[in-house]
């Protein structure tokens, strides 16, 4: 299967920050959620893969170009979009769908007018008089309206009220039923991670601390409550990322999940009570405490 | 590394900024007139208002054209759009020269045309058009400084410090050149003398304003990214 964006070995330093030694690869056709916290990586990551930034080592290959080196073929076949991205506030959206229009000859017209109606936006309004959703509605109608091969978005979803962060997720959603479309995008919300994301890869301090698809995610966690006195050596345990005590109550979290764990358990003196899979937010929240693979 | 420019794209980015600044571009060409008109007068007050006034405005079409396409884009994020489309940093450089240099060209050019005319078409002296010369070709010079400190520093701080400072220097300038007979004998006559000190002068100026252009292409045409 060909790989829409592959990264190997890349470090690039700032002064305040470091993003060290990524290796990472997204299928064609798949979509990667990134969580991290702010300051994790995700907006450098993102950088890394457009051109704008060049790595101080490794390689990062997108579509099959090298960057940054060729960054302007890559970039004909990706659709980038950040939070912090800005349009030009005295100039209407029809000026910058003009301009894009001009540089992307698979521009699709009909398909931004479509989005211009789901979305609510007006054409004819200058782009400083949009809300917070409005703006990132129209920063995400210029790039999908060009049929991107490659979707990057850091921060979609980020500050949307209910409805827009809805709007938002369902043309997402709709991108991704051409397989051969690929979508990277970062957010903090791992609701929306969840939902839409095949891959899921944290990131947290500029380092790769988990990538693997969704269902092997969800499926490998758990969290168990138990009874008794728990062994000290229970904290060695590799399965285990996290053992917390109160009184003779003691949760487990289950980084890799075995059906013979319950029996372990037992064996050591603790009498499980409940097992309940996890959600992303709480496997991401203890893996970065953690501070290990999940 | 491909060094191949990407011209289609480079174009639309230039109309683009034309396109942003030229509602205020009219607006101070529009002053300029009302300067040259009250120079036309040619009496000593209007002579005076005139002049401070049309140097006001062409240092604000400078500062403009640097402040608007450079430093506002950073500090409002559009950047990032224009980055996120095709272009390589070396096309943004480029776009952004050419952008920037036409911006501040073309009401300069017709600034300094118009005052030409009005120094031959009314009572003013002719050799005036010597200080006039060394006047535009100073504020070009300061125009080229901030454009390339624009280019290569990012702090707002000192591109408003080298912005104003290089600007300011016109009074020092002009007193120098009062001292030149070569400036201040010809000013007051109907003939327009060049001399020697005024040719050089006016070619440092020129040498000065290119090396900073060649200086900020080169510089930013080199880097592999953006960041």
């Amino acid at each position: 299967m060909n790989a829409a964006f592959a990264i190997a070995g890349v470090s690039k330093r700032y002064p305040q920050f470091a993003l060290q030694d990524i290796t990472l690869t997204l299928p064609e056709g798949q979509v990667m959620g990134l969580v991290g916290v702010n300051g994790a990586g995700k907006s450098t990551l993102l950088r890394l893969l457009t051109g704008l930034a060049a790595p101080d080592a490794g390689q990062v290959e997108v579509l099959g170009q090298r960057l940054p080196e060729a960054q302007v073929a890559a970039k004909r076949r990706i659709g980038f979009a950040s939070e912090d991205m800005r349009l030009y506030r005295g100039q209407t959206l029809a000026w910058h769908i003009e301009l894009v229009r001009r540089i992307y000859p698979e521009w699709d017209s009909a398909y931004a007018a479509s989005l211009m109606r789901r979305f609510d936006l007006r054409a004819d309004q200058p782009t400083g008089g949009f809300s917070h959703g409005q703006r990132v509605k129209a920063l995400l109608l210029l790039c999908l309206a060009r049929r991107p091969q490659l979707l990057l978005l850091d921060e979609p979803t980020t500050g949307l009220d209910p409805v827009a962060r809805a709007e938002v997720l369902e043309s997402l959603a709709e991108v991704l039923r051409d397989e051969r479309r690929s979508v990277l995008f970062s957010s903090h919300n791992t609701h929306d991670v969840e939902q839409l994301a095949d891959t899921i890869t944290f990131l947290h301090g500029g380092r790769l601390l988990a990538s693997a698809d969704k269902e092997r995610f969800l499926g490998d966690w758990r969290r168990v409550l138990c009874l008794g006195d728990a062994p000290d050596a229970l904290s060695t345990w590799p399965e285990l990322a996290q053992v917390r005590n109160a009184g003779r109550q003691i949760e487990l979290k289950v980084r890799r999940w075995d059906d013979a764990l319950p029996e372990r358990l037992a064996h050591v003196g603790l009498d499980v009570q409940r097992i309940d899979p996890m959600g992303l937010e709480d496997i991401f929240v203890t893996t970065v405490r953690a501070g290990g693979a999940a | 590394m491909n060094r191949e420019l990407n011209w289609p794209t480079i174009r639309l980015l230039i109309v683009k900024d034309w396109q942003l600044f030229q509602k205020q571009l009219a607006a101070y060409l529009l002053a300029a007139f009302v300067a040259l008109a009250f120079l036309g007068l040619a009496k000593p007050w209007a002579f005076y208002i005139g002049s401070l006034l049309l140097i006001i405005i062409l240092v604000a079409v400078a500062c403009f054209a640097i402040s608007t396409s450079l430093l506002t884009e950073r500090k409002e994020q559009t950047l990032a759009f224009v980055m996120s489309l095709p272009v390589s940093p070396l096309d943004f450089t480029v776009a952004k020269l050419v952008g920037n240099l036409a911006t501040f060209l073309v009401p300069f050019v017709i600034i300094g045309l118009c005052t030409a005319l009005v120094i031959f078409s009314t009572p003013l002296p002719n050799g005036l058009m010597v200080l006039t010369t060394l006047v535009f070709a100073h504020i070009l010079l300061a125009y080229c400084v901030s454009l390339a400190v624009a280019m290569r520093i990012e702090s707002e701080g000192w591109n408003t410090f080298v912005m104003i400072a290089s600007m300011v220097m016109i009074n020092p300038f002009l007193m120098a050149i009062g001292q030149l007979h070569g400036v201040s004998g010809v000013a007051r006559g109907d003939a327009i003398t060049w001399s020697g000190p005024v040719l050089a002068i006016l070619s440092a100026q020129l040498v000065l304003s290119l090396s900073c252009l060649a200086f900020a292409a080169w510089w930013n045409g080199r880097k592999p990214a953006f960041y």
